[in-house]
């Protein structure tokens, strides 16, 4: 236990020297060579931070609240994708017909990055949160639908007959053996699907929309406001490690039937 | 004896066939034996023979390709929590906690939760893992993970329990161990019990009767009632000379 918080504790230390270092190089750069003219210091990037919590970029909304539009999109786009993945990559594992139809298609459509389907979503639903919804959705729907078809086809066709013989029926065999063997798996879908979601809406707003934490970007891009810029991308990257560790502290919950340590 | 006590499983000319495009393979030919109520009959025979094969019938995971099979007056026609089944691997519910497995068969039946965890708890107590209600079966040694499946398996209250060859995992200490667990859990709580094993010690230890089985295609070869007072020594001389004597039968089966 203690080597463990050692250990710890070393590797703490050491990654906050590597982003200690980038901080510095970064300023002294800034400071002292031309890089000074394409980027703001640290400290500046983060005084604007501060300074847009309460105050808006563009026209009303502050920084957490462009986060919330953004986080809003994300829910809707991925709680649905999560929804209809798990659905239908179950019926794919579970049932050969599904599986003869749909399997192909996902082949297909696998390898599509979410960003080509935004001039599909804005021929079909304009340029509304339909078109984003639709955008965010295809970015974790696969994901989410080829993991949970991976899981589907791994229960253990024994553990079914173990069921049938303490008196489980179909359908309580399929919540009590399917589903849960199914499980790990689904996170690790949604684990990824999360992260292309979150990806995905800055994609579909930076190309078009009039809030989010994509569009502070483009606007930034637009009024040549390099600190803006940057703020944006700090933002991302932050609630985007923070939706991670959500998720695997969530999985880490779900699954803990599967961790073999004390 | 058999005369006076209920007869609980007849085996009537069973007999199975798999077919496959390899060709047909007859692994049980004319199999008859009767288990009577509360009785623990061994199957004892050489690995690959058919044993598993023979629960599969009996269980109705399988059924025959001739003959049939009555356990309690019922033709057997399908799986059923009547009949309980122990496996050779553990088969527990990972995903469920230790007390979620034992309970798993009464609460699928709609047995009310307190009444279920009640009774649940005594078969727990009684395969001694109490205080490990609430652990997930990966965190459980092998012998440990059996004991959940023999106590998950009595916890449905069946008429009859399969056991197939649920030690065989085991090493040599934890088996013993485990046998003499049989042992006191079968004194406590009498059910009928169907055990197959290879290994003759086990068998002799157990029985009250062990049925020998011919290898491929398997029927009955012999029988033996094994009356030796309870718990056996392996060591006594009684014990030793039926170990020999099957042994010796088991060879000719090959
Ligand atoms: N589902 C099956 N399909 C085809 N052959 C089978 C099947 N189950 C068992 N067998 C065959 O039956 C024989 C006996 O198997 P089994 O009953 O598992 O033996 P044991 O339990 O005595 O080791 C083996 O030769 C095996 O190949
Ligand atoms: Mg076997």
């Amino acid at each position: 236990m203690k080597i463990k918080l050692k250990e710890m504790g070393n590797s703490l230390f050491f990654s906050l020297i590597g982003i200690a270092a980038i901080l510095i190089l970064w300023t002294l750069g800034v400071k002292f060579t031309s890089v000074g003219l394409l980027l703001p210091t640290p400290l500046e990037v983060l005084q604007r931070m501060a300074y847009t919590f309460s105050n808006a970029i563009g026209r009303e909304l502050t920084l957490p609240m462009h986060l919330a539009v953004s986080l809003r999109r994300v829910v809707i786009g991925f709680s649905l994708a999560s929804v209809c993945g798990v659905v239908l990559g179950i019926a794919m594992g579970r049932f050969r017909m599904v599986e003869a139809v749909c399997k192909p298609l996902f082949e297909l459509v696998r390898p599509i990055p979410s960003v080509a389907w935004i001039p599909l979503a804005i021929v079909w639903f304009g340029i509304g949160e339909t078109a984003k919804t639709f955008i965010i959705f295809m970015a974790g729907f696969v994901n989410i639908v080829v993991n949970t078809y991976a899981g589907a086809k791994q229960v253990d066709e024994n553990m079914l007959g173990v069921a049938y013989m303490l008196g489980a029926n179909e359908i309580q065999a399929f919540f009590h053996v399917v589903i849960p063997s199914c499980v790990p798996y689904i996170f690790a879908g949604m684990q990824v699907g999360l992260s292309t979601c979150w990806m995905a809406v800055l994609a579909a707003e930076m190309v078009s929309s009039t809030e989010g934490i994509g569009w502070t970007i483009t606007a930034g891009q637009e009024n040549g406001d390099m600190t803006q810029i940057f703020v944006g991308i700090i933002a991302i990257a932050v609630v985007g490690l923070l939706l991670a560790v959500l998720m695997r502290w969530a999985e880490r919950v779900l699954c803990r039937w599967r961790v073999r340590g004390k | 004896m058999s005369e006076t006590r209920k007869t609980v499983i007849e085996c009537k000319h069973v007999s199975k066939t798999f077919y496959s495009m390899a060709g047909d393979n007859l692994v049980v030919s004319d199999l008859n034996f009767n288990v009577y109520e509360n009785e623990f009959v061994v199957l004892f025979g050489p690995g690959q023979c058919g044993k598993s094969t023979i629960l599969n019938l009996i269980s109705g995971l399988e059924s025959p390709t001739g003959g049939e099979i009555v356990v309690s007056g019922e033709k057997v026609s399908g799986p059923s929590p009547k009949r309980g089944m122990v496996y050779q691997t553990t088969n527990l519910f990972m995903w469920y906690t230790v007390m979620q497995n034992v309970e798993f068969g009464p609460k699928m039946q709609g047995v009310p939760k307190k009444i279920r965890r009640e009774r649940a708890q005594k078969y727990i107590d009684l395969v001694g893992l109490n205080g490990f209600e609430n652990q997930f079966p990966v965190k459980l040694s092998g012998g440990m993970q059996q004991r959940v499946g023999i106590a998950r398996a009595y916890a449905n209250e069946p008429e009859l329990i399969c056991m197939d060859e649920p030690f065989g995992h085991l090493d040599a200490q934890t088996r013993y161990l485990m046998e003499e667990e049989v042992e006191r859990i079968s004194n406590t709580a009498r059910r009928t019990v169907v055990f197959v094993t290879n290994n003759a010690e086990e068998a002799i230890y157990l029985a009250d009767r062990i049925i020998l089985l011919h290898n491929c295609p398997t029927s009955v070869h012999k029988e033996y009632t094994v009356d030796l007072p309870r718990p056996r020594d392996y060591t006594s001389p009684e014990f030793l000379a039926l170990r020999e004597q099957i042994t010796a039968d088991m060879d000719n089966t090959l």
